[in-house]
């Protein structure tokens, strides 16, 4: 057994420059991360001044009011929005993209980079672009869905079904980003297997359930784990796709646009904070859940 | 190998360039200019302003004004449009920043919360010494909303009213008698009924109006049948009297016969109008502009905003025909880097002369008593002469608020409170209890004030 000494002379300079070296981003992560996530963690026990200026300590008035009290009700509808729009994203945008990573992953098909290029294209475009293409394509009177199919249906404004269409922006526009990963996935497992698959006579359904699902369940479950936080931090899609007065704005509206109309739109950075707060235990028991279930589901080759 | 050092030296030449172009954006800053750019005869320390408003319609207009100020004072203004949503976010992050714009415009929404907490420069001194602004020549009840323990913050800038906009065209094709100055609300809502049944084939309805058509909208049914919206010490309501109910009642009416409201929250009534589907909407004059820059704006007239047959008597009696006004006000940022060119440049746009010309380019009506009987004829062939007559034969509210206005103004426009009545107009109880739940988000949004 090795016993522990005090650093060398040679030690402690590489030490110091090892800190030197990492000094930019932990500074930057203390400023720019820690601070405020620590201050907005104080700011949930307080009723913020104007101007975000002078708190005066509530203790857990501002939860209190979110849990069981006057705003209780819509910030459990916005969870309640929130979890069903990450359940139409997250499984519809990995199966998806599953599916295109694996035709994009074969080499015989004629111009992959093109289809690839295409649908990666969302993803480098600005969302409130993407929200504002969308928001007219939804539109009833004037939009271009409506008009092509001769349907008379609003898309975003009738709450049975604004919380799909958002829903549907939202798998539209990460798709290209899933299926790059998942591409990246595809290639490390080995050509064998499947040639192995072949001669025994399995079809190509069979090798995807039996070899490609499972081999890259590592990807999957890191997509679907990043996606999950994704999806529950939705904002701009609610926010630039609906008006304030749109009536299906109650079901739709996510934790996030809950956060915006009362630390930015109202001014009360205290009960934003803690309507942030909550949303990052939340967010934290889902985490947990997933991560105890990674052995249970993920192979490791 | 040719083709290499070609290429290498277009990269070059680009990178000089860009580093050249950096150089001389960095050099048109905002940040205070050292004494050999201060070229102004009065001894500014500034050589320029930044102003920030929301309005693109008025951004030439003023821009145009504050570039003849520029002539003598040898300090430019860059004048920034910043969309209403985004504009009080920006300030407000601004003031906890540090860092706002030398000069901008201040609203009635969020003016007490402003001045109450010191972030704007104190007119006080500037004023008693300045020869162009005497308070008493501008609308009193902008001038108080601008003052706050004595104090002045802000000059008013212009003040505006509401009235009747209709597509000419539309009453012709369905043959019904275009609206008149002398309309009640049950006029519009006769007629508006008879368009909504004779367009149902072509979609076309004979009005539009959604909740936040507040100012330019419900608020003056309310008003005109008596009741209000914020009491005159901004400390209560009587949004659920027998009175303001009557308003609402005949709002809902109205509504019956109008576009519905799921297509008004994707659409917006003003684009509603412009694309032919609408006949009547109401409209503040501050948004003139946009109507007469559009395509069919032959076809749009103004009439007077309808009076409120209160007592049923068929004429309009005194304080039946009212008109919300509202008026922005100039006001400068306290940690301006130069306070005296700040107040200059309000004091220019706020002078008599400057507020007749912004009348004559069709910017706003003026904040000056007097000053904007150019307005009506500002806009060619379009008269606006609706917006100065209902100052003289009806009578005007100022736009209601308290210290946080937006907190119960955004409430009211969502469930719970009038969107309920606006989705379902059929129902009359709906509205009577749309305006107790309205009384209460009020009362609630005070007392947390």
């Amino acid at each position: 057994m090795k016993e522990k000494k005090g650093m060398t002379k040679a030690e402690k300079n590489t030490a110091a420059w090892a800190y030197l070296f990492i000094a930019p981003t932990m500074i930057g992560l203390l400023v720019l991360n820690f601070y405020p996530i620590f201050n907005t963690i104080y700011q949930a026990f307080c009723k913020t001044g104007d101007f975000g200026l002078g708190n005066t300590f509530v203790g857990l008035a501002n939860f209190q009011s979110l849990t069981v009290g006057a705003n209780a009700s819509e910030f459990w509808q916005s969870l309640l929005n929130t979890v069903k729009y990450a359940i139409i994203e997250v499984p519809f945008s990995v199966a998806i993209s599953l599916v295109l990573a694996v035709f994009l992953n074969r080499k015989k098909m004629h111009g992959v980079t093109v289809y690839r290029t295409i649908f990666f294209l969302p993803m480098v475009c600005a969302p409130a672009a993407v929200a504002m293409v969308w928001k007219w394509l939804y539109n009833q009177q004037f939009g271009l869905i409506n008009n092509l199919f001769g349907v008379n249906i609003a898309w975003i404004s009738d709450p049975k079904i604004a919380w799909i269409s958002i829903g549907i922006i939202g798998v539209w526009s990460i798709i290209g980003y899933n299926m790059v990963l998942f591409i990246s996935g595809l290639q490390e497992i080995p050509g064998d297997y499947y040639e192995a698959a072949e001669i025994d006579g399995a079809t190509g359904i069979r090798q995807f359930f039996s070899i490609t699902v499972p081999l890259l369940s590592p990807t999957t479950f890191f997509i679907v784990q990043t996606r999950i936080i994704g999806a529950l931090t939705v904002f701009d899609l609610m926010f630039m796709v609906m008006d304030k007065t749109n009536q299906a704005l109650p079901q739709v509206q996510s934790v996030v646009y809950v956060f915006y109309t009362y630390a930015f739109t109202n001014g009360n950075k205290g009960m934003g904070a803690a309507v942030v707060c909550l949303l990052l235990i939340f967010i934290m028991i889902i985490t947990a859940i997933l991560q105890s279930c990674e052995k249970k589901f993920v192979f490791y080759n | 190998m040719k083709l290499k050092k070609l290429a290498a030296l277009i990269l070059a030449l680009a990178m000089v360039l860009s580093l050249a172009a950096c150089g001389g954006s960095s050099s048109g800053g905002t940040t205070t200019g050292d004494s050999s750019t201060a070229s102004g005869s009065d001894g500014y320390t500034t050589s320029s302003l930044t102003v920030n408003i929301w309005d693109t319609n008025q951004q030439a207009g003023l821009q145009e004004i504050a570039d003849e100020w520029t002539e003598t004072s040898g300090v430019s203004v860059n004048i920034n449009v910043v969309d209403w949503d985004n504009y009080w976010t920006l300030l407000e992050a601004g003031v906890s920043g540090g860092d706002m714009p030398d000069v901008f415009w201040m609203h009635s929404n969020t003016s007490q919360m402003y001045m109450e907490n010191g972030v704007l420069l104190n007119l006080d001194d500037y004023i008693a010494a300045d020869d162009d602004i005497d308070l008493s020549n501008y609308y009193d009840g902008i001038v108080e909303l601008y003052s706050s323990d004595g104090s002045q913050y802000a000059v008013p800038k212009d003040h505006d009213t509401i009235a009747l906009l209709y597509n000419k065209a539309i009453f012709d094709e369905y043959g019904i008698d275009c609206p008149t100055d002398d309309w009640s609300w049950d006029d519009v809502l006769a007629a508006a009924t008879a368009i909504t049944e004779a367009g149902a084939d072509d979609g076309v309805y004979g009005f539009a109006m959604n909740t936040s058509n507040n100012q330019d909208g419900w608020y003056n049914l309310v008003y005109g049948y008596g009741g209000e919206v914020i009491t005159e010490d901004h400390k209560d309501t009587t949004i659920d009297s027998d009175e303001a109910k009557a308003g609402m009642e005949m709002m809902r009416q109205i509504l019956e016969v109008s576009v519905d409201q799921t297509t008004v929250a994707e659409t917006g009534t003003d684009s509603l109008f412009m694309s032919g589907k609408v006949a009547m909407i109401t409209q503040g004059s501050w948004m003139v502009y946009s109507f007469y820059t559009a395509e069919n704006s032959a076809d749009y007239y103004w009439a007077e905003i309808p009076y409120c047959d209160a007592n049923g008597n068929g004429t309009c009696d005194d304080g039946e025909r009212v008109s919300s006004y509202n008026g922005l006000g100039w006001t400068a940022s306290y940690n301006t880097s130069d306070p005296q060119a700040a107040y200059d440049l309000i004091s220019w746009f706020c002078n008599y002369d400057n507020q007749v010309k912004q009348a004559e380019l069709g910017v706003t009506m003026a904040g000056y008593v007097g000053a904007d009987e150019a307005f009506s004829t500002a806009f060619g062939d379009m008269d606006v002469s609706a917006f100065l007559k209902v100052e003289e034969d009806g009578t005007l509210f100022f736009r209601p608020y308290t210290r946080n206005t937006t907190v119960w103004e955004d409430a009211l426009q969502q469930t719970g409170a009038f969107l309920d009545a606006w989705l379902d107009p059929s129902d009359p109880d709906l509205m009577s209890q749309a305006c107790d739940n309205a009384a209460t988000i009020i009362r609630d949004a005070i007392a947390a004030e």
